[in-house]
């Protein structure tokens, strides 16, 4: 019966599936909605026009109104009344509750006011038309499909824009994704069943998730990464190494939002965002373990020089009582591909200071592990000889595992001088291997302070040690710096040297054709000397042939010594 | 009339230079920056106090508050179209700065590290690293647990005071510190300092080892200590309000006395190789110690400096060392990378010819290459030891500015290196410190615009006040209560049997 309330709805599906019409101008006297011309293949078509051709057959005399131009003056009087009775039918429908008392005169005459203001009589012509028509009622709820017109569809991720069948393949890929969320669910269950001790339903014994079930939870995993990335884009935390590790689902990671005014923001790479991430989470939770090593390894691998980085793992290797010489075997390898870091050295300062107290009573281990120090520094500043980090933690081992009368050591670097004479960091370890070393030097005396213990026969070897080297690269100023370093530590006067020095400047002040310098360290040591023994007239001579000719640079500093000859502090 | 006429001398692009620093300032850094995401407090200022420099105040010689009428001054330089950070961003980057304040004192480096806030309240103790025995032990154990964490970090910290004062909100100077802890960063400051007078860089406390002073041997951290001090500490007596003990100066003066080397120079410790960079430190440590907190930009001679370096003329000829002629390296040997920018002239009376000395470059170390940054390390500590004039500046600047400054603006670290934010940072304060035109004046000791001490000075005063007015109400209301009762045991005390 037409005053049933809900009598097209059957219809109105069928409405939507029917096939491709011709358009006609007058529905009402075609009876038949029309359709948009052929709809173009699966191929070409996007979902969106597929969903806006689907909502225009549901919905015939809106279709026709909208292309005559929107004036309801522009249909057929049949098409009108028909409109007209769409409208009200579809708006009853909306209301189930009561277009179901309609049938009562008073309940339809309410509804019919309420709805087009008309009478029952209204009604019952508009249900007529409707079921004659078989107008689609409630095929598309016509309010949202409006707005979703405006909006262009309301496809998110731009799958409106899909073909179909490119549709359809996505549509898939997300019903794979959400059985494999649902396989990945289990696992999960499982694995909170085994750590709660519960038993197989079925067999009664423990419950124990496998290795195997593991690894195709971390497969898993990866493949649901994979497809998430693909259909929704990436997102720190979401899809990464960690969060696709089960290892690593009780911890939630803390990803870091930049605020706006946030200064030298640094474009993260994904992996390492991730990692920074979890670390913020484990780091919070005070978690020290297993896993939390092999974080600190995964972010130390993407980026070494991140000092809390380092600490955290210091902190995870004493808390966790890792042997300290696998830790160090380990740093070598990080060492090596990480050159130019320091944090590096400052951990194997930590890890030595604490472990030389464990092996300090045991010569053997003790020798063993300078040994094998010294090996790997070797190494290392083979391929970088002026390492300062390295340089820095060679000096303190040299203290610490008291290796200054060590003939090894000292044997390595006469080594590394020979092979490059301009290495100031080999000649400054040599200095303070020989000269803080505590068989002959007083405790507290400073670098640049002459130190009576030093015996006659250590200065005479220095001396004449920097001598040979000087030799070799006359303009090398390693060796100067040295060689006068020497003397002040020996307390002995510049002039000792004189005859050896005097040798590199010849034919001082004798004219341009006379006077030639091999090197200007030379002078510069040779004005000092004439100055100690109270020549000031020399010293002026070769302090001005510095700055005039031979370092014209340094001429401000050459100077600024003459007035110190003139009048001394 | 030669044939060959004197190049003329460079000038320095500013523009070019801004436009460098505008796009550090406005996109994220490129990927190869990953290395110092631990350092993100320290390229911050090198941003910040780069445009500083690059955009100095119109009226940079007198300070705006004693300078009623601007009319009336002398005509002014046209001003920039578009400060490249408008005055209402500065509230909001001063905020990012504070963000990184520890609630054990000091900052932390990277806001990597930092947990939000809102999810875990004022406290920061819930980040790993022991809470002071009980589990629930109230703020103080709290506070003891974020510093337990070791997050606060020293460079961040100074680098933080400095980025704030650089952002002071113009006019009102005085309130660039505002939120700023100053007892507790100079408490946790204290705790810094190693028996033998040196400074770490961090403070943690390691499982089964303790607490433990981080950073190993580094004349860095003596300075970045003296520089904190100097500018949170202020004049404040013992037994005033606002008062906070202070860290052994005498022993940091002693311990960097001790590291001077065998050849003048200054390194980590005396067992060491001499760094240019360890030797301005050493040199600013010093100065610090006894820089006057009012005026201070105004010459005045370090006692401390000068009692503190046992061999003054052995130091400026290390310093005086550093400079070396820079010659082109030939395109045809240069088998040895490593020196290809250091090399030698085949005989010494090579280097009389008139062609060679146009450029001179500083190396940190003896026989070790050019780098831009050691122009300003040993450019900045000579004139921290008065002796500007020690250095060829006329060479070194056309050094910097014909082989080091990059075609989009900025300095790279070696010849033909693309720009990075440290040396380009370095490579102008190293010009402004030698008085470049067009450039803010730079404090050689404390590296940031004159100006922007005057704000620290104002930033400090503001603080100190405060906490003295802090002191004093809670004095005062102890007093009042005491008042009150005019000496009688109040009633409650008597009935609960007191």
């Amino acid at each position: 019966m037409p005053s049933k309330g809900k009598p097209a709805k059957s219809r109105a599906s069928e409405a939507s599936k029917s096939s491709p019409q011709p358009t006609t101008t007058t529905i009402a006297s075609a009876t038949q909605p029309p359709l948009p011309p052929t709809p173009p293949s699966d191929d070409t078509q996007t979902v969106s026009d597929r969903a806006k051709s689907r909502s225009a057959a549901a919905r015939p005399l809106d279709t026709l109104l909208h292309q005559k131009g929107g004036a309801l003056s522009a249909l057929s009087r049949q098409d009108q009344s028909a409109w007209l009775a769409a409208r009200i039918a579809s708006r009853l429908a909306k209301r189930p509750a009561l277009a179901a008392s309609a049938t009562t005169t008073g309940g339809g005459a309410a509804v019919a006011r309420l709805s087009c203001g008309g009478g029952p009589k209204t009604l019952k012509e508009a249900w007529k038309a409707v079921n004659e028509l078989s107008l689609p009622l409630r095929a598309v709820d016509s309010t949202s499909a409006a707005a979703a017109r405006k909006r262009g569809y309301c496809y998110r991720n731009g799958e409106g824009d899909l073909r179909v069948k490119e549709f359809e393949a996505r549509w898939e890929k997300k019903l794979v994704l959400s059985c494999l969320a649902v396989e990945s669910r289990c696992f999960r269950d499982r694995r909170e069943r085994e750590r709660r001790g519960d038993r197989e339903e079925k067999t009664g014994e423990q419950v124990v998730v496998t290795e195997h079930e593991v690894f195709e939870e971390t497969r898993r995993r990866r493949e649901m990464a994979a497809l998430r990335r693909e259909l929704y884009g990436g997102g720190v935390g979401k899809d990464g190494k960690l969060a696709t590790d089960p290892e690593w689902d009780d911890v939630e990671p803390v990803v870091l939002e930049e605020p706006e005014g946030a200064l030298a923001a640094i474009a993260y790479p994904a992996d390492y965002a991730e990692a920074m991430a979890y670390l913020r989470a484990v780091m919070q939770a005070k978690e020290y373990s297993e896993r939390c090593l092999r974080l600190t390894e995964h972010i130390i691998n993407m980026n070494p020089s991140h000092y809390t980085v380092w600490l955290y793992r210091a902190a995870n290797v004493f808390a966790l009582k890792v042997s300290i010489p696998d830790e160090i075997a380990w740093l070598n390898r990080v060492a090596l591909s990480n050159l130019k870091n320091y944090q590096i050295w400052h951990h194997r300062h930590l890890l030595v200071e604490n472990y030389f107290p464990t092996i300090a009573s045991d010569p053997a281990t003790l020798s063993t592990f300078a040994a094998a120090e010294r090996s790997f520094l070797q190494q290392i500043l083979s391929q970088d000889t002026k390492n300062y980090h390295v340089w820095s933690y060679r000096s303190y081992l040299v203290g610490k595992l008291n290796l200054f009368g060590d003939a090894d050591e000292l044997a390595a670097i006469e080594a590394m001088i020979d092979d490059d004479v301009r290495n100031n960091s080999a000649w400054s370890h040599r200095f303070f291997l020989v000269f803080s070393n505590p068989a002959h030097a007083s405790p507290g005396f400073a670098a640049t302070e002459a130190d009576p213990k030093v015996p006659a026969a250590v200065v005479d070897r220095e001396v004449e040690y920097a001598e040979e080297k000087i030799r070799l690269a006359p303009q090398n100023q390693s060796g100067w710096n040295y060689l006068r370093g020497v003397l002040v530590k020996g307390g002995r006067k510049l002039g000792s040297v004189g005859e050896f020095v005097v040798g590199f400047v010849k034919g001082l002040g004798e004219g341009e054709e006379a006077e030639d310098v091999m090197s200007t360290h030379a002078l510069d040591l040779l004005a000092e000397i004439y100055a100690e023994k109270g020549d000031k007239e020399k010293a002026d001579l070769s302090l001005t042939r510095l700055g005039q000719k031979w370092d014209r640079i340094r001429v401000g500093y050459w100077e600024w010594r003459k007035k110190c000859v003139e009048a001394p502090a | 009339m030669t044939d060959a006429p004197e190049p003329a001398e460079p000038s320095l692009d500013i523009d070019r230079h801004l436009k460098y620093w505008r796009m550090c300032l406005q996109a994220p850094l490129p990927i190869h920056y990953l290395s110092n995401d631990g350092n993100r407090m320290a390229l911050a200022y090198f941003i910040i106090n780069s445009i500083a420099i690059l955009t100095p105040p119109p009226l940079s010689a007198s300070s705006s508050s004693s300078s009623p009428n601007p009319e009336q001054q002398q005509p002014t330089p046209p001003r920039r179209k578009q400060p490249l950070i408008p005055p209402e961003d500065r509230p909001r980057l001063r905020q990012w700065v504070l963000s990184h304040q520890q609630p054990g004192g000091g900052f932390a480096s990277t806001p990597t590290l930092l947990f939000p806030a809102a999810e875990k309240g004022p406290s920061s103790a819930g980040w790993e690293g022991e809470t002071g025995g009980a589990e629930e032990g109230g703020e103080e154990d709290d506070r003891e647990g974020a510093c337990a964490a070791g997050l606060a970090n020293l460079a961040a910290t100074l680098f933080a005071l400095q980025l704030l004062a650089l952002l002071a909100d113009e006019g009102d100077e005085a309130g660039a510190f505002a939120g700023v802890d100053r007892a507790r960063t100079l408490r946790w400051l204290r705790r810094l300092q190693r028996d033998d007078g040196s400074f770490g860089e961090v403070l943690k406390r390691l499982p089964r080892v303790g607490w433990f002073i981080g950073g190993g041997y580094d004349m860095r951290y003596c300075y970045l200590a003296a520089s904190i001090r100097w500018m949170l500490r202020g004049d404040v007596r013992e037994g005033e309000p606002g008062w906070v003990g202070d860290f052994d100066t005498e022993g940091l003066a002693r311990y960097i006395s001790r590291s001077q080397t065998y050849d003048g120079g200054f390194a980590g410790s005396s067992a060491e190789e001499p760094h240019a960079g360890y030797a301005y430190c050493a040199i600013g440590a010093l100065s610090l110690l006894d820089r006057p907190l009012h005026n201070s930009t105004a010459a005045y001679s370090s006692a401390v400096l000068h009692s503190g370096i046992r061999d003054v003329p052995g130091l400026l000829h290390w310093l005086a060392s550093r400079q070396f002629i820079y010659l082109e390296p030939s395109t045809v040997d240069d088998e040895e990378e490593e020196e290809d920018n250091f090399l030698l002239p085949q005989s010494l009376a090579d280097l009389t010819l008139s062609e060679n000395g146009r450029h001179v470059a500083c190396n940190g170390r003896c026989n070790k290459v050019a780098d831009t940054c050691y122009t300003w390390w040993v450019g900045a500590a000579l004139a921290n030891l008065g002796h500007r004039d020690l250095l060829d500046w006329t060479s070194s600047r056309r050094f910097l500015l014909e082989k080091m400054a990059h075609r989009i603006g900025g300095f790279g670290k070696h010849p033909g290196d693309p720009p990075d934010v440290y040396h380009a940072c370095f490579g102008l304060t190293a010009l402004a410190v030698m008085g470049e035109p067009g450039l803010s004046e730079v404090d050689s000791a404390l590296a940031v615009p004159v100006s922007t001490v005057r704000v620290i000075e104002k930033a400090r005063a503001a603080l100190v006040e405060r906490a003295r007015d802090e002191r004093r109400s809670l004095v005062t209301g102890a007093l009042e209560m005491g008042l009150a009762m005019r000496g009688e045991k109040p009633s409650w005390l008597s009935a609960v049997g007191g």
